[in-house]
């Protein structure tokens, strides 16, 4: 499969301190890449010398097989989308005219506006001025501006970090459909749930470097210990090991009827992550 | 390079239905009309020096001043980086922006024009070299907003600007006494002044073309500023 985002040996600093030390990963085309880390490990950071709004120090960042700096010629503009901490609106104008400037920037229908806003569950809202509106809103609309114009890369950095369950679930199937619609995603968060419930792949990012990469999926089987937990009718929790002689328990436990539940002891993202790092995601 | 008139539009738009809103720009706007309407009442034919005091007043507040605080809101809110990551070129979004201040700026100059009773011996020239002296406002404007962070920031780094080229005319007083200040000379709200005396003196274009040289070379060097400072501050330091 194509590499939409190449990086190689990227590094990273700022006066005297490094933010990235030696940063290796790619991104394949089509995919939702997760990129996870916390607060400070350098996501941000790789996000903006990805997208052209910071030099690197040293190494390669390539998107759509140029190097980075190259996408402020006109023509890479169109191509991506990208949300970070320094994304802002006019305050004193509303939802529909902020998206309208960015239509007519991209040439994009003015259609567009009401397809978005439904994605981010705020049709209702669009005569609103700006000013008047929630941190949750606010975020759901320069996600929607993000979308506008259907690019083929969005680079999304903790999108969902000021939203309530429900608007982080709409949120996330917009996301779907635009991935289901070929969009590349390069999402970070610290939010693990987020990552397991959309990332084909994830990386584990920790002080400047890439930790661990692979689908969550491999992540969480490669970390099991290979054991699942019974619980018993009488309360008992028994853990038994994925061998003959725990399958053999388990058929006792079983034809008895004394198993009230059964699960498996994969870890999670989190546990993964604290496991490789012995540091917290917050 | 390609050129969208579309997205330059499109920024001055914007720009305009957020004046409505935006009671700063709005009184800023205002500020020289008062001095005008005085100017206008006190004497029945004021003198050149008095037409261009407010004419340059208009210019430091609305040109240079207004430009300034509509880059540094940009700045500040977070707003310039998204038109920066936009296919929009730099000349389409510095245009866009700019383009407000500009009508602001002329029909500034035109009413205290009126108020003032100002009526050039030849208005093609006059009209020229005012045009040409806006963009020089205009890009010193965007430069101080591109070098600030917010709209407080820019109203304090203006003020020494504005009494530079606002009422540079007293500065020029002072030549004879301090012979340090004579750079004044060669500012082109000075040299604005210059030109139009001479024009009310009866001169043609070929005897004001240095006065409109010294302008145009202000307004090159101030608009190549723009462009280096513009592209630095796209990158994040």
């Amino acid at each position: 499969m194509e590499n939409i985002i190449e990086v190689k040996s990227l590094q990273k600093m700022f006066a005297n301190q490094t933010a990235l030390e030696d940063v290796n990963f790619h991104v394949r085309k089509g995919e939702i890449f997760g990129f996870l880390g916390p607060s400070g490990s350098g996501k941000t950071t790789t996000i903006k010398i990805l997208t052209d709004q910071l030099f690197p120090t040293d190494g390669i960042a390539n998107v759509f097989g140029v190097p980075s700096i190259m996408l402020r010629k006109k023509g890479y503009r169109k191509k991506f989308g990208v949300l970070t901490d320094n994304s802002g609106l006019y305050e004193r104008l509303t939802v529909y005219d902020n998206l309208k400037l960015y239509c007519q920037l991209y040439d994009v229908s003015f259609k567009r506006i009401t397809e978005v806003l439904a994605m981010v569950n705020l049709q209702p809202e669009q005569k609103i001025v700006v000013s008047k509106l929630s941190r949750g809103m606010l975020q759901r609309v320069m996600l929607a501006r993000t979308f506008l114009h259907e690019p083929e890369l969005l680079f999304l950095d903790e999108p969902t970090s000021s939203l309530d369950p429900v608007n982080s679930k709409h949120i996330h199937d917009g996301l779907r459909q635009l991935n289901a619609k070929g969009t590349t995603i390069f999402l970070t968060t610290h939010d693990m749930n987020e990552a397991e419930l959309l990332c084909h792949r994830v990386a584990f990012l920790n002080k400047g470097k890439v930790q661990l990469l692979d689908e969550p999926q491999k992540l969480r089987r490669k970390f099991s210990d290979s054991t699942m937990t019974v619980e018993l009718t009488d309360g008992r929790k028994i853990i038994l090991h994925n061998d003959l002689e725990g399958s053999k328990e388990l058929y006792t436990y079983m034809s008895t009827g004394q198993m009230a539940s059964i699960y498996s002891n994969e870890p999670t993202l989190g546990d993964i992550f604290v496991e490789v790092t012995g540091r917290k995601l917050v | 390079m390609t050129f969208s008139l579309k997205r330059v539009v499109a920024i001055f738009e914007k720009d305009i239905k957020d004046l409505s809103k935006n009671m700063f720009v709005l009184t800023s706007m205002l500020m020289p009309l008062p001095l005008a309407i005085l100017f206008g009442s006190v004497s029945k034919e004021p003198s050149i020096q008095m037409h261009y005091l407010v004419i340059n007043m208009a210019f430091a507040l609305v040109a240079a001043f207004v430009q300034c605080a509509l880059i540094a809101e940009e700045k500040e809110k977070n707003t310039l980086r998204g038109l920066m990551l936009s296919p929009a070129s730099t000349f389409e979004i510095l245009s866009g922006k700019s383009l407000l201040s500009i009508v602001l700026t002329v029909i500034t100059i035109v009413i205290s024009a009126l108020l003032t009773g100002y009526h050039p011996a030849n208005f093609f020239i006059v009209a020229l070299a005012i045009f040409i002296s806006i963009f020089f406002y205009i890009a010193l404007g965007t430069l101080l907003g591109l070098l600030t962070k917010s709209i407080m920031e820019a109203s304090v780094i203006t003020l020494p600007v504005m009494l530079l080229f606002g009422l540079g005319s007293f500065l020029q007083a002072l030549t004879a006494e301090y012979p340090q200040l004579s750079f004044v000379e060669y500012l082109p709200n000075i040299q604005l002044e210059l030109l139009a005396t001479e024009v009310q003196n009866g001169v043609g274009i070929t005897d004001v073309w240095s006065q409109l040289a010294v302008i145009a070379v202000w307004v090159v060097s101030a608009c190549i500023l723009v462009v280096v400072t513009y592209k630095k501050r796209a990158i994040d330091e």
